[in-house]
């Protein structure tokens, strides 16, 4: 690669200091509860990265810590994907048209305030206590990010660039294909974005509520069996993957919209 | 004006009927923009419609267009009544309205590519118009990268790819600086040279429009109606110095000062 690794100075200092603080913040922890009061309820970083990495080959509940966050995700890949879909399609509607805004914002409205986490009991009621529960949560949650940016990017779209493209000769389903949906492309990925990290928070709420795997169970499970570290492990690996998933979603808006700065 | 060329432009192309248009405004009080308009334009005639700022130019435009409908009065474009939105007008615009989400290619194409034109065809026709405006190398380009001047060339590269009857020209300069202003004058009249087309071109540049124009129709402020006619005969490329250029330049100049 002859791409530079870093674009200047600034960048080179910038990533030093934070390793710097990273590195004494592990310092200060690590001293910090080492034979000390704090010690006997907070294991110190060695501990805690041992439990981790043991977790990767030793079972709980049954499962590796790869068993337990996969299955969380793909709890969050069923309700994300229904989310998506439906979101998506609610907003685009309803930014365009005017009587599908008339129709289905109200109901909109009204659920959209709500957090969704105080649906679980309900859901629970309806729904019992298997899958279906967690993958409605994680698709409320998801669900009511992506329809508000993705209709408010199709409000937001430049009139000018539909008048624009009836002069060229595009037709109604034309206008929306070729206008209305890249136009809004930005906001889609905005919404999908902020969706997909309400849904990896909603399903370990989820789980910690009512489940026997996944990373939420791992936490619960932890704090009923009082193993501090294994409610560390959990968390470290909630961190991880929702960091992860934040960073494959940024990616891939990058390569959808090099045309627009905030693609970028 | 020699017989040949007067014989290949006479049949006319674009006619306006007693068009007249009101707005309301916010109180609900109605406010006439234009008032009775008259307008014909042959085939191939490079028309300018130049009046001050705000005299209704773009209404105009946008009434031809068919994207505003004339509260009375008929406009035809080849004997057919504008209706609405449609190819057989191509427009460019001052603010430009280049698709951010389409290159250069994407942009030109969009108009044969929505027709169902194959793509070969299609990317064979606009590199054609690319080239015309001078933009060959460009073709990858996403409009955010190109200047201000490059993207008002691949406006009119759009335009002219969808190989409308006659082309509507709003203000395309407006935006420019002067010197790329200039630039383009000399483009665009280079490029109609080549391709001849029937043109609408507004503008409140007296020089634009006296360097571009076959015939300057002089609009008076606002309501908008015919204040004037020039048949500007002057050789092409013209000289924005020539004593004639000047001359007229000083004459409509007070023209459109009294009628301030």
């Amino acid at each position: 690669m002859t791409k530079k690794l870093f674009k200047d100075r600034d960048d080179f200092w910038r990533l030093i200091c934070g390793i710097i603080a990273i590195l004494g913040f592990l310092l200060i922890w690590h001293f910090g509860t080492n034979g000390t009061r704090l010690g006997e309820i907070m294991p110190g970083p060695i501990v805690i990265l041992k439990s981790f990495f043991e977790a990767f080959t030793q079972k709980t509940a049954g499962y590796t810590i790869f068993g337990h966050t996969f299955w969380s995700l793909s709890r969050v890949l069923v309700g994300y994907s229904v989310a998506c879909v439906l979101g998506i399609s609610l907003g685009l509607l309803m930014g365009r048209y005017r009587l599908a805004e008339a129709i289905f914002r109200p109901f909109y409205e009204m659920i959209r305030p709500i957090p969704p986490i105080a649906w679980i009991s309900l859901a629970i009621l309806w729904f019992g206590l298997g899958e279906t529960m967690a993958y409605f949560i994680i698709f409320l949650s998801a669900f009511n990010n992506i329809t508000i940016n993705v209709f408010m990017g199709t409000k937001s779209i430049n009139q000018e660039l539909v008048g624009c493209a009836k002069m060229l000769g595009a037709n109604e389903a034309q206008v929306f294909r070729t206008v209305v949906i890249p136009a809004t492309i930005p906001y889609i990925f905005a919404g999908m974005q902020i969706g997909i990290s309400s849904s990896w928070a909603a399903v370990v709420a989820a789980e910690m509520v009512r489940s026997s795997k996944g990373l939420g169970f791992l936490i619960v499970s932890g704090m009923d069996i009082n193993n501090i570290s294994q409610i560390f492990v959990g968390i470290l690996a909630i961190g991880i993957v929702g960091f992860l998933l934040a960073t494959i979603m940024r990616g891939v808006e990058g390569k959808l919209c090099q045309w627009n700065v905030r693609g970028k | 004006m020699s017989v040949e060329r007067e014989r290949k432009i006479e049949a006319p192309v674009i006619e306006c009927k007693a068009v007249h248009k009101k707005f309301l405004n916010l109180a609900g009080e109605e406010h006439v923009v234009i008032g009775d308009i008259d307008l014909q334009v042959k085939k191939n005639e490079f028309l300018v419609l130049f009046g001050p700022g705000q005299c209704g130019k773009t209404t105009m435009i946008n009434l031809i267009s068919g994207l505003l409908p004339a509260t009375s009065g008929e406009i035809t474009v080849n004997g057919k009544p504008v209706t609405g939105p449609g190819a057989d007008r191509g427009v460019v615009y001052q603010t430009i309205n280049l698709f951010p989400w389409l290159t250069t290619m994407g942009n030109v194409e969009y108009g044969p590519k929505i027709r169902g034109v194959g793509k070969e065809e299609r990317q064979k026709k606009a590199q054609y118009y690319i080239d015309l405006v001078g933009l060959q190398g460009f073709e990858k380009a996403y409009p955010v990268k190109l200047s201000g001047g490059m993207k008002q060339r691949v406006g009119i590269a759009r335009a002219y790819c969808n190989e409308p009857d006659v082309l509507l020209m709003d203000e395309p300069f407006g935006a420019l600086d002067a010197q790329t202003r200039y630039m383009m004058q000399e483009e665009i009249e280079k490029i109609w040279q080549k391709e001849k087309r029937t043109v609408i071109f507004v503008t409140n540049n007296i020089e634009e429009a006296l360097y571009l124009a076959d015939r300057i129709v002089v609009l008076s402020n606002c309501p908008a109606t015919i204040k004037a006619e020039y048949k500007i005969d002057l050789p092409r490329p013209r000289s924005y110095v020539d004593p004639e250029f000047l001359r007229l330049r000083k004459e409509i100049t007070s023209i459109v000062d009294i009628t301030k």
